[in-house]
C-alpha cells in the first residue's frame, strides 16, 4: 500500500528492511532466523507472557520479548547471543517447574511444542525442588469433544485469546493469578460453545485435548493425507489421519492451508462418518421391492439397458456439489454426450434460474475472490448469509481481520448471528425481503448521485419507488438504510459477501446486481465473494453441472431442466431414467411431499452415495460411492481457490470412487469414454476451461491456486423470477420459518458422524428471546411446531437479537425434516408454535 | 439469586459505564457488601446483567483477593496485613494474638459466625503499621489492647 514507511535494522548482523511496526520476531523470521515462541500466535493479540522469544537489543540492558516489541530504525538485534540462549533455557526451566511432565500418558507426546523446545534448548536438569501445583487429580471433560488437564498448562493463554478473538465465544477465561491461574470454563463447567476445538489446536501442550482421540494413537503411528474439508465451501485445508484403517482425527496446521489452524466443529470432529458401519459396500438392485446385492457388471448392464432405451429428453442427472471437480466434469460429460440429455443440476434446493442469475450477479465467471483480499476493503457488507452457522471459518476470518483492520462490517440478515458482535451495524430484514432492502439502499445512493447513476442497468426498476416504501416492505427502518448507504458512499472499496439465502429465497439477486453496478459506477473498488454451503458448489458450476450453461460458463446447445423442472416432469410421468449422485433430494428439496410423489414416478432411478439415504431407499438401483477421504482430485472453494486432495483410504468393500463409476457407466454405453484417472481428467479440464488454464494445484500448495477469469459472462437472465412469499398477517400461522444448516451439521452427511450427533442430536428450533419470554420457554424446552400440513416437536434454542416473528429450523434433522414445512414455490413457510406439555 | 435490592443497585451503577463489562468489579462489590461473599449463582446473575459470559465475571472475581468468591465469611471480616512493613512491626504477633483470642486459625470463622480472620498483602498503610482492615474500615497502629477494644465493639 502507499504511504507505508519502512525501517532498516540489523538482525545478527544481517540488514533487513521491513514495514514500520513489524515485530522483531517477524523481522527476524523474515531474515531467516529461528526464534522459539509459546504465547505468540499469528493473528492473536500479543501478550508477551512466556518470555521464550527473548532477544538482545544493543544498547538495552534487559532482553526484550520479540513477539511484542516492534522494530525501530537502526536497531541491532541478536537472536543467538550467549545471554539469549541462557535465558531461553532458564525460561523453559521456569515453565517446567509446574508442568506435570507426564509425557508418557499425554496425548500430545511426540508432537508437543514444549517437548520439542526443551529437547532443543534445554534445560537438561531442573533445579527447583518445590512441590508442583496440582489443579485437580483427574482430567475433566469440558464438552463432548474437549477434555482438559490443567496440570500441563504453560499459561500461554492462546486458548483464551483464540476463543474470544477468533471464535467469538469467549467462554474460556483465566481463573486465578500467577502460577495458580487456570485457563478454563466458568467454574469448570460443561461448555456451551461452538465445540470447534480451536483451543485444542492452539494448545502447545496436552492441556486441551480431543476427547474422541483420547489414548487412540501416537502421531508417528498415523498415516496422513492432505485433503479439503467436505462440509462447506469455505474449503478448509486439512489433514486426515488414520490408524489401522480407522480415521482418528482431522487437523489443520499452520502453513498447510489458507485457514491456518482454523476449523469448525464439523471439520475438526465430523470425520468419523468415514468409519461408519452403515457405509454402502455393494451395488443394490431392487427386485420385487427388496434390495438385492448385485455385481458391478450386473449393475452396469442394467444402467446401459435403461439409459440407452430412454428418451434423452426424459433422462435426468443430479450430482452433489460435494464431488471433486474431476467427477463433476465427467458427470456433465456423461449426461450431455453419452445420455444426450441437457437436463442436469448440482443441487435440488435451488432453482436453476436463480442460481444462474446469482452466479452472474456475484461475478463468479469473472475471477476468483480471496477472503483475505475481500477483508481489505473499507466496508464489508455481508448479505443473505447465515455465515456464523454455514461458513464458520469464514466467520472467524472476518472476526479477527476486522478487529485488526477496524473496517466496517455490516450485516443484513433475518436471523441474529454470532458475527453481529463484530459488526458496525446489523440490519434485520424480513425473510425473503432482502431484495427490497438492497433496492432501497440502491435508491438512496441514486438519490445522492442521480446524474452519475443515470443509465445504470436495472436502475429503471426502482425509479418511482421510495426508500420509505421499500424499507417498509423489507421491515427495515429508513434510518438504517440511510446509514448503510452512507457507509457505502464513504468507502473507497467495498466487499460484498453474498450467501446462499439469495438462492433459498430466490430473491434479492436483482438487488445485488443493481447495487453492484451502482457501486462500480461510483468508482468503488468492488469485490463480491459468494458464501456457499456445499464444499464444491463453485466447482460444480465451474464444471458446468448446470442446465443453463456448460463447463467454464460456456453456452450450451440446448438448455435443460433443473431439479425443479425434472421433478415436475417426473410427476407428470415424463421421466424415463434418473441418475443421482449424492444429492438426497427427498430430504433436501423444499417440498418433501411433492419430491416423494415425483420421485416415485421417476422411471428408473439410479442413486449413488455413501449411505442408504432416504432417496436411496426409494430408488431402483443403489451404487456405493466413495467419500472425499478415498479420492484424489481437486476442489474449488467459494473463493475460487482450487485445492488438491489425496486419498487416505480405499473405498469400502466393493464401493468405487464416483469417478470410476461415472467412467464405467460412460464406457459401458459409449466405449472409449474418458477413463477414471483424475489427473487425465483434470488435464482435460485445464485444456478446455479458460478458468483452469495453467492451473496445477499441488498437495503442498498452502494457498491452493486461484481460478482465472472464464472470459464468459453469463447472459443476463431475464427470466429470473424472484419468488416473493406472502408475508401478510396470518393469525393461525404467525411465524416465518426459515431454514439453513446448523453450526454442527451440513446437509445430512454430518448426521452420519457419531461425534457431531453427540454435539446435537435432537431437532432444534431457534426462536427469538422475545418469543421465548412470551411463550414462557427457555433453552431445552420442548415446543410443538405446526405448519399447514405437518407438525413436529422441537427443542428450543433461544437467540437474542432475532425478530420475534422469525424462527429457524435447521434442514439437517431426519426426525423432523424442515422441508416438510415448505410448499413448492414458497420460500418462507408459515408455522405456529405451542408449548409442548406431554413431558 | 440476587435480591431485588442488589439487582437494583447494580442496575444503578451500570449507567456509569459505557462498556457494561467494565461494571463487573462494582457489581461484585455490591454483592459482597450485602452478603459478605460471592457465590457461583451470583456470578452467573452478574454476567446476564452485564451481557457477558459468566467466565468473564469469574475471571475478575478470582483475580482480586478482596472478593470472597465461594468463601462465606462471618459478619465481620478481619484482614490483617502481613506485608513487609507490617511484618517488621509485628504483624505475625498480631495474627497469633487474634487466632488465640477468637480460637480460630487464619482463614477460619468463629462458631457464632461473628468473625472471619484472613491475612492479606499490602493495604497501603505502611506508615501506620501494623494494621488491619475489618469490613470496610482500616484500624492502624495495632496493639493487643487496641484489638481487644476494636473487636469488642463489633457485634
Amino acid at each position: 500500500m502507499n504511504g507505508e514507511k519502512f525501517v532498516t535494522l540489523k538482525v545478527n548482523g544481517k540488514e533487513v528492511t521491513v514495514k514500520e511496526g513489524t515485530l522483531i520476531l517477524d523481522a527476524a523470521r523474515e531474515a531467516g532466523y529461528e526464534i522459539p515462541t509459546f504465547c505468540y500466535q499469528e493473528n492473536l493479540s500479543g501478550v508477551g507472557s512466556c518470555r521464550i522469544c527473548f532477544v538482545e537489543i544493543e544498547g538495552q540492558k534487559k532482553l526484550q520479548p520479540s513477539c511484542i516489541t516492534p522494530v525501530m530504525a537502526d536497531m541491532n538485534v541478536r537472536t543467538d547471543s550467549a545471554q539469549v540462549i541462557a535465558a531461553r533455557g532458564a525460561m523453559l526451566e521456569f515453565v517446567l517447574t509446574n508442568h506435570a511432565l507426564d509425557c508418557p500418558v499425554c496425548d500430545k507426546g511426540g508432537e508437543c511444542e514444549l517437548q520439542n523446545m526443551v529437547w532443543k534448548f534445554g534445560p537438561r536438569k531442573g533445579r527447583f525442588t518445590e512441590k508442583k501445583i496440582r489443579f485437580h487429580e483427574k482430567d475433566y471433560i469440558l464438552s463432548p469433544v474437549i477434555v482438559k488437564n490443567s496440570n500441563r498448562c504453560v499459561h500461554c493463554m492462546r486458548c483464551v485469546r483464540v476463543c474470544s478473538e477468533v471464535v467469538g465465544k469467549a467462554v474460556l477465561g483465566v481463573i486465578g493469578r500467577e502460577a495458580h491461574q487456570e485457563m478454563t470454563s466458568f467454574v469448570r463447567s460443561y461448555l456451551d460453545c461452538d465445540h470447534d476445538g480451536m483451543c485444542i489446536e492452539v494448545c502447545p501442550v496436552g492441556c486441551f485435548m480431543r476427547l474422541p482421540y483420547r489414548y487412540k494413537a501416537r502421531h508417528w503411528d498415523l498415516k496422513s493425507a492432505k485433503t479439503v474439508c467436505p462440509y462447506c465451501a469455505t474449503g478448509c485445508r486439512m489433514t486426515i489421519q488414520e490408524r489401522d484403517g480407522v480415521v482418528v482425527r482431522s487437523i489443520a496446521r499452520l502453513g498447510s492451508g489458507f485457514n491456518g489452524r482454523m476449523m469448525c466443529a464439523r471439520g475438526r470432529f465430523g470425520y468419523d462418518f468415514l468409519n461408519s458401519k452403515e457405509r454402502l459396500k455393494t451395488p443394490l438392485l431392487k427386485v420385487g421391492g427388496v434390495f438385492k446385492e448385485v455385481s458391478w457388471d450386473k449393475a452396469l448392464g442394467v444402467i446401459r439397458e435403461k439409459f440407452t432405451r430412454a428418451d434423452p429428453k426424459k433422462v435426468f442427472g443430479v450430482a452433489s456439489a460435494r464431488l471433486t471437480n474431476e467427477e463433476l466434469y465427467l458427470f456433465q460429460k456423461l449426461v450431455r454426450s453419452v445420455f444426450n440429455s441437457p437436463n442436469l443440476d448440482s443441487t435440488s434446493r435451488w432453482n436453476e434460474n436463480a442460481s444462474a442469475a446469482f452466479i452472474s450477479a456475484a461475478g463468479i465467471p469473472g475471477r476468483g475472490t480471496g477472503i483475505y483480499g475481500a477483508m481489505e476493503a473499507d466496508c464489508v457488507f455481508i448479505a443473505g448469509a447465515q455465515i456464523s452457522d454455514e461458513n464458520p471459518v469464514t466467520d472467524y476470518i472476518v472476526r479477527y481481520t476486522t478487529a485488526a483492520k477496524r473496517n466496517s462490517v455490516i450485516i443484513a440478515s433475518s436471523r441474529a448471528m454470532k458475527l453481529d458482535s463484530s459488526s458496525r451495524m446489523s440490519i434485520r430484514h424480513l425473510p425473503g425481503r432482502l431484495g427490497s432492502l438492497l433496492n432501497a439502499t440502491a435508491l438512496s445512493l441514486y438519490m445522492d448521485y442521480p446524474e452519475r447513476l443515470e443509465g445504470t442497468p436495472g436502475i429503471d426498476g426502482i425509479k418511482g419507488k421510495t426508500v420509505e416504501g421499500l424499507g417498509q416492505v423489507s421491515g427495515v427502518e429508513v434510518s438504517d438504510i440511510k446509514s448503510l448507504a452512507g457507509v457505502l458512499r464513504g468507502s473507497a472499496s467495498v466487499s460484498i459477501l453474498a450467501g446462499v439465502d439469495f438462492l433459498r429465497f430466490r430473491e434479492g439477486i436483482l438487488g445485488l446486481r443493481l447495487l453492484g453496478a451502482i457501486l462500480k459506477t461510483l468508482g468503488k473498488q468492488l469485490e463480491i465473494l459468494p458464501l456457499l454451503d456445499r464444499s464444491n458448489q463453485r466447482g460444480a458450476w465451474d464444471m458446468g453441472v448446470h442446465p443453463l450453461f456448460g463447463p467454464g460458463y460456456g453456452e450450451v446447445k440446448e438448455k435443460g431442466l433443473g431439479v425443479d423442472g425434472m421433478l415436475e416432469r417426473a410427476n407428470e410421468g415424463a421421466s424415463d431414467a434418473f441418475y443421482i449422485i449424492g444429492e438426497d433430494i427427498l430430504s433436501m428439496y423444499p417440498d418433501r411431499a411433492f419430491a416423494a410423489r415425483a420421485l416415485s414416478r421417476a422411471g428408473f432411478l439410479v442413486y449413488q452415495d455413501m449411505f442408504m439415504t432416504e432417496t436411496a431407499q426409494i430408488s431402483d438401483l443403489v451404487l456405493p460411492g466413495a467419500s472425499f477421504a478415498e479420492k484424489a482430485g481437486t476442489f474449488t472453494n467459494q473463493e475460487g481457490r482450487v485445492q488438491a486432495a489425496e486419498p487416505l483410504l480405499s473405498p469400502k468393500g466393493e464401493a468405487k470412487t464416483d469417478l470410476e463409476i461415472i467412467s464405467a457407466i460412460g464406457s459401458s454405453i459409449a466405449p472409449g469414454f474418458t477413463g477414471a484417472d483424475p489427473q487425465r481428467v483434470f488435464e482435460e479440464i485445464r485444456g478446455g476451461l479458460k478458468t483452469y488454464e495453467g492451473i496445477f494445484p499441488g498437495l503442498n500448495d498452502s494457498n491452493g491456486v486461484m481460478v482465472k477469469g472464464s472470459g464468459n459472462t453469463l447472459k443476463e437472465f431475464e427470466e429470473v423470477k424472484e419468488a416473493v412469499s406472502d408475508l401478510g398477517k396470518n393469525t393461525s400461522y404467525p411465524y416465518y420459518l426459515i431454514t439453513g444448516n446448523h453450526l454442527f451439521h451440513s446437509g445430512r452427511l454430518s448426521r452420519r458422524s457419531e461425534i457431531l450427533r453427540g454435539l446435537l442430536m435432537e431437532p432444534v428450533i431457534e426462536i427469538s428471546s422475545i418469543l421465548a419470554d412470551e411463550l414462557g420457554v427457555e433453552d431445552g424446552s420442548r415446543v410443538m411446531v405446526n405448519g399447514r400440513e405437518s407438525g413436529a416437536v422441537f427443542s428450543v434454542r433461544v437467540k437474542k437479537g432475532t425478530p420475534k416473528e422469525v424462527v429457524f429450523i435447521p434442514e439437517n434433522f431426519e426426525k423432523a425434516p424442515a422441508n416438510r414445512f415448505f410448499k413448492r414455490g414458497e420460500t418462507v413457510a408459515r408455522v405456529n408454535i405451542t408449548v409442548h406439555s406431554s413431558f | 439469586m440476587l435480591s431485588e435490592k442488589v439487582r437494583g443497585e447494580i442496575r444503578g451503577v451500570l449507567r456509569n459505564y459505557k462498556n457494561l463489562r467494565s461494571a463487573c468489579m462494582a457489581a461484585l462489590q455490591i454483592i459482597q457488601r450485602e452478603a459478605g461473599h460471592i457465590t457461583e449463582a451470583d456470578m452467573s446473575d452478574v454476567a446476564s446483567l452485564l451481557g457477558v459470559n459468566p467466565v468473564q465475571v469469574e475471571e475478575v472475581g478470582a483475580f482480586y483477593t478482596m472478593y470472597n468468591v465461594r468463601k462465606p465469611v462471618g459478619r465481620h471480616h478481619i484482614q490483617v496485613c502481613t506485608n513487609l512493613s507490617c511484618s517488621l512491626l509485628g504483624a505475625g504477633h498480631i495474627v497469633n494474638f487474634i487466632e488465640r483470642l477468637l480460637k480460630i486459625k487464619t482463614g477460619g470463622t468463629t462458631q457464632d459466625k461473628r468473625f472471619t480472620l484472613s491475612t492479606v498483602e499490602c493495604l497501603g498503610s505502611c506508615a501506620t503499621a501494623p494494621m488491619m482492615q475489618v469490613d470496610e474500615d482500616y484500624y492502624e497502629n495495632l496493639t493487643e489492647e487496641r484489638i481487644n477494644e476494636i473487636l469488642d465493639g463489633l457485634k
